[in-house]
């Protein structure tokens, strides 16, 4: 064993290992008449199971829980989530700490029915959308095809660019009670599940990593590979940029979006993100209009397109189905693939294989009767009670309310007649089909396993050499018995797939051999919404930074004199009341004491301008940018807005939890400084960062060094911008105006002074692309010349306060230009907007 | 007849618009008694790009793109068009509605005309349980396709109140269907809703309609204005029939087919895009005139 306790064979009897697992044998109950993965008919382990429980077992049980809690603690980390439909916040990940484990001989032949099944898809769908020779002859009913909502007029005739409809394909599978891989179900739209597939084998390879080598389990990466090198191949240029396009962050699996993006290499886009011109599609970047090539999309077919395709949709992008008329977009999968996933056509494709492929399928699916057929309709109201009613072309029984099937025997007498005659009426609309009692996998629960039903979802890609399966998949286990209604809405757990060989494997990653890479030191294109969102985090962290220094000093004179800080008068305290109201950290009628409105400020939810909120907006924010941010710094985000909405229980843990996130702070602005590419990206976070400190230091200047201020609020001044320190060493003497003037404001060698800031700003902005061609200077950049001329010849003595506040508001206006220069999404800018239609 | 048709589309918007994406839908279409003699669109501002193609249905559908700034678009559409239909009587002998349904389903082509494409819920017509029940009081067993279609568009047509402020595009039709009332576009979304609620195949025409009557005859409702009805396909001997339902009548020679699909979002004459003004003022004025 490579890590971790395992503990001596005894001399007398068998190991304690073997003991427990003997133990969980003995406890592990089988449901009855269904088989289980596990444990044979004849109630001993499978031969994979076996080896795996053997090394298992030997781990000692503290070590077992401690390897959970890493795993968990990984996930943690990661920030894998998903948000069921309705969620307003993401959901943590479940992960089951068992995998489930197939044998390679069982996993050839369900690879071999999943490829098969994926080719004759790809077959079925050059027919629909192409010749329609399938419905012509009679292969095919047309309404199986008509009905579906994803059987897409615009696109029929429409050869798909890179010359195939399907990219990728899952199935969702499940061992039938004859011992076989049934398929449950197909999935060409946009599959989801791939990329916690992959976060699943991140996880758990790592926290059983012994185990793991031992096992001979190959790796996922080289599918990844081998998709991410067809869809290059598909564009028609060497060097193609490849984009992901996302609903958003709204998205139930928008985490898994961000993974597969980072993960691939590809850019992560909206639809608002994409704009087409010259019949060509284009990323709107902060360096202007750049081509894509190919759109690995997660957005269905028909939100794709307001002008072609479902108008109220603000996901898609206008014009783009007009581009796959003209050749000029790969969309992975093609637009109108989804029209293979409807049930209806579930019992047709044997037929459909002998025709096309010449060969019988090699996996059953569940049986299905479509009631659009006769007979089909009479079978399935003569064995209501024995079958499950699903919707004819999409998920949900058409007026009925659930999601899922709808099974007559639970229905009332009403209900029931309703069923029957909806199928009478419109029998198209519904299919009929089996209830199968899957098979189950053990899952670890209280120190022992436990039996639980699972669906299987196993991923194919196209590729030129045909279809590659990832070895592995997305394993959902039902929390009851009955595994038709697992969605992980219901709360489902997940587990990663282990196929176990017997052969060792080869360590290929997604890490290119060196002699095929073009040496880059710069990375690809920065969409304007991200460099919106990087701009927006980087001022609403830094405003959360000033904000706690309020707090702070508004705090600190209860800690006692001992304690730090400046003894804040009445007046200063007033003072720093009002900038606090001003920012909407507080209510305006606020007369309680200091240290009530210091934990109000710092953690009151309904204050937009609170520490809490302010640290809120920034996880949203960068709920958007997760491919962008490394895990560390994701997790400083995630640690700060859960301290902060920890209810304080006295005045000083008031000021330990200010003190604590401004830690984090500068921790996440160290993670920015020394971890990011200095890229775009990084000037964007840091060009947010330094103007809003601009502005608060203006500000601050303003309201604690106006002309007549005493040496008291001087001393808050130097305390909320932390000079404390650097004024004492430069002057030894009580604070005073013009000083402490030229540190705040004018001192360009101080990192937290005004001039510092706009210094940066100038750099960046000048670093940054121009996007006009007349070599005339932009906006933002004549704004932060014009400061910072004016900071540079600015003499601290002849300095008045209402000089401040033309800086202050000259400084806001050099923020909102950087808005509307770079960022078309900004709340200033335009957003393609619907014509009004005719009456 | 031939008529000389003018549709002018108007938006004027409240602040600068830069960029605009149109699609139009406004030639009439040739066939079914109904020939096309000329057409042309005028666009103003001039468009930076103008490229047509047939759609699904056969429609002729321009894609328009504006990259000039604007205050006010334009869209000037004139055909000359020449109808010469023959409607069947009201109460006209036809196969029963039980036979059409099992028949358009069983049709072995996915193209614009089979009656198949049209039997189902389409993306503003719903399969809707009341709008179904209501269609069916219109369709007893064995009825005659006819005479039950001519009964549903009677019924609508005297329960539904016309009132062309109640709604608006996006009004859902359940909505349509519980308040009674609405204008041509909701009353033959309704009309399609129930038929298809029994199986029958339903199709929208997007069109015209003269605006002034024959002598001795009163003006039609929706003449000023784009009009909408209902094509039934009534098996393999009538085709497809259409059915005004806001005005009760049989279309014949008074009504001008611009486009035909399953509901509205297929047709639409003219939909777009724009970058700008978030407000806008829309304009339509239709003259159809009767010139030989």
């Amino acid at each position: 064993m490579g890590e971790g306790a395992t503990e001596g064979t005894g001399e007398a009897g068998r190991a304690p290992g073997q003991r427990r697992v003997a133990q969980w044998v003995r406890d592990y109950s089988r449901l009855p008449g269904i088989p289980d993965e596990f444990l044979g008919p004849d109630g001993t382990p499978r031969a994979v199971w076996s080896s795996f429980f053997d090394a298992f077992g030997a781990l000692a049980p503290d070590e077992i829980e401690r390897r959970f809690a890493m795993a968990d603690r990984h996930l943690r980390e990661a920030g894998v989530t998903y948000r069921a439909p309705g969620d307003s916040a993401d959901r943590p990940w479940s992960l089951s700490h068992l995998p489930l484990l197939i044998d390679e001989a069982d996993w050839q032949q369900l690879s071999a029915g999943i490829k098969q099944r994926a080719e004759l898809l790809e077959l079925v769908l050059r027919d629909v959308y192409g010749g329609g020779r399938l419905v012509a002859e009679g292969a095919l009913p047309a309404a199986a095809i008509a009905g579906s909502p994803e059987y897409l007029r615009p696109v029929c005739g429409v050869p798909p660019p890179g010359g195939r409809y399907l990219s990728i394909y899952a199935a969702d599978v499940g061992r039938g009670p004859d011992g076989r891989w049934w398929v449950l179900g197909d999935r060409t739209q946009a599959p989801s599940g791939a990329g916690y597939a992959l976060e699943n084998r991140l996880v758990l390879s790592r926290a059983f990593s012994d185990l793991y080598k031992s096992m001979n389990v190959p790796r996922v990466a080289p599918f990844f590979e081998a998709f991410r090198d067809s869809l290059r191949a598909s564009a028609d240029r060497d060097e193609p940029r490849i984009g992901v396009l996302t609903p958003g962050s709204f998205s139930e699996t928008y985490f898994e979006h961000a993974t597969l993006a980072r993960y691939l290499g590809f850019l992560l886009v909206e639809g608002d993100d994409l704009a087409v011109s010259d019949n060509r599609v284009h990323i709107r970047t902060v360096a202007g209009l750049k081509r894509l090539d190919v759109l690995l999309r997660r957005v269905d077919s028909n939100s794709l397109d307001p002008l072609e395709l479902d108008a109220s949709s603000h996901l898609g992008v206008p014009g783009l189905i007009d581009v796959l008329r003209k050749d000029g977009v790969v969309v992975a999968n093609m637009p109108g693939s989804g029209v293979l996933e409807a049930r209806a056509l579930l019992g047709f494709l044997p037929a459909l294989s002998r025709r096309l492929l010449g060969e019988e399928l090699n996996m059953p699916h569940i049986a299905t009767w479509w009631c659009g057929q006769r007979a089909a309709r009479d079978e399935v109201l003569s064995r209501l009670d024995e079958v499950a009613i699903e919707g004819a072309y999409r998920r949900g029984v058409p007026g009925f309310d659930s999601t899922g099937p709808v099974l007559a025997s639970a229905l009332d007498a009403t209900g029931r007649r309703r069923l029957v005659d909806a199928i009478t009426a419109r029998g198209m609309d519904y299919v009929g089909q089996e209830v199968v009692r899957l098979s189950t996998m053990p899952v670890w629960e209280h120190g022992q396993i436990t039996p639980r039903p699972f669906v299987l979802r196993v991923f194919a890609a196209a590729t030129a050499d045909g279809w590659t399966i990832m070895p592995g998949g997305f394993c959902r286990i039902a929390e009851q018995a009955d595994a038709r209604a697992v969605s992980m809405g219901d709360g489902a757990r997940a587990a990663d797939v282990w196929v176990v060989s017997d052969k060792q494997v080869s360590t290929a990653t997604l890490l290119p051999a060196t002699d095929k890479v073009r040496i880059r030191r710069i990375a690809g294109v920065l969409p304007s919404r991200a460099a919106d969102n990087l701009f927006w985090l980087g001022r609403y962290l830094e405003r959360a930074e000033a904000t706690l220094r309020l707090v702070r000093a508004l705090g600190s004179p209860m800690r006692g004199p001992d304690k730090g800080g400046a003894p804040a008068s009445i007046q200063s305290t007033e003072r720093i009341q009002r900038l606090l109201v001003a920012w909407g950290a507080i209510s305006q009628s606020s007369r309680a004491a200091p240290a009530r409105i210091a934990a109000e400020a710092l953690q009151s939810a309904d204050r937009f301008g609170s520490a809490l909120s302010l640290v809120r907006a920034a996880q949203r924010t960068a709920t958007s940018l997760r491919e962008r941010l490394s895990p560390d710094a994701w997790q400083v985000i995630i640690e700060m807005a859960e301290r902060l909405a920890y209810e304080v229980e006295d005045d000083d843990s008031v000021i330990s939890a200010a003190e604590l996130t401004l830690q984090e702070l500068a921790s996440f602005a160290g993670l920015a400084q020394e971890n990011m590419n200095r890229a775009a990206g990084w000037r964007f976070l840091d060009m947010g960062r330094r103007a809003e400190r601009a502005i608060n230091t203006t500000r601050f200047a303003r309201q604690f060094a106006y002309d007549e201020a005493g040496d008291e609020e001087l001393d808050v001044l130097l305390t909320l911008i932390d000079c404390q320190i650097t004024y004492r060493s430069r002057y030894l003497l009580a604070p005073l105006l013009a000083p402490v003037r030229d540190l705040a404001v004018l001192d360009s060698y101080n990192p937290r002074s005004v001039a510092f800031q706009v210094t940066a700003l100038n750099e960046h902005i000048a670093a940054l692309p121009s996007l006009k061609e007349y070599g005339l200077i932009e906006r933002p950049q004549r704004l932060a010349v014009a400061v910072q001329a004016m900071l540079a010849t600015a003499e601290a003595e002849k300095l008045e306060v209402k000089t401040l506040f033309s800086l202050e508001q000259d400084l806001l206006k050099l923020a909102e230009a950087i808005g509307l220069h770079y960022f078309p999404h900004g709340p200033n800018a335009s957003r393609p907007e619907k014509l009004t239609g005719l009456a | 007849m031939i008529y000389d048709v003018r549709h002018v589309t108007t938006y004027e918007y409240e602040s600068s618009v830069s960029f605009a994406r149109c699609t139009l839908r406004l030639e009439p279409k040739s066939g079914n008694g109904q020939e096309l003699i000329s057409h042309s669109v005028e666009i103003r501002p001039r468009p930076a790009e103008r490229n047509a193609r047939r759609d699904f249905f056969g429609t002729l559908t321009e894609s328009v793109v504006i990259e000039a700034a604007h205050r006010n678009l334009r869209i000037d559409s004139r055909s000359r068009v020449s109808v010469s239909r023959q409607s069947p009587a009201r109460d006209a002998q036809s196969p029963s509605w039980e036979n059409i349904r099992d028949i358009a389903f069983e049709a072995t082509s996915l193209g614009p005309s089979s009656p198949v494409g049209y039997v189902f819920a389409s993306p503003l017509v719903p399969v809707l349980r009341p709008v179904s029940a209501y269609a069916a009081e219109s369709f007893a067993p064995d009825t005659g396709i006819l005479a039950g279609a001519v009964d549903l568009m009677h019924r609508i047509r005297s329960e539904f109140r016309y009132d062309p402020k109640a709604t608006v595009i996006s009004t859902p039709l359940n909505e349509v269907f519980d308040k009674r009332h609405g204008v041509c576009q909701d009353f033959a979304h309704v009309m399609i809703a129930g038929l298809r609620g029994l199986g029958l195949p339903a199709a929208y025409v997007s069109g015209y309609l003269r605006t002034i009557p024959p002598p001795g005859q009163p003006r039609l409702q929706g003449a000023d204005a784009t009009h909408a009805w209902v094509s039934l396909w009534c098996g393999a001997e009538l085709g497809w029939v259409d059915f005004d339902p806001t005005n009760d009548l049989l279309v014949a020679n008074d009504h001008i087919v611009l486009a035909v699909g399953r509901d509205f979002s297929d047709v639409s004459p003219v939909d777009g895009i724009i970058v700008g003004s978030p407000k806008q003022k829309l304009g339509v004025a239709v003259d159809v005139l009767l010139v030989g």
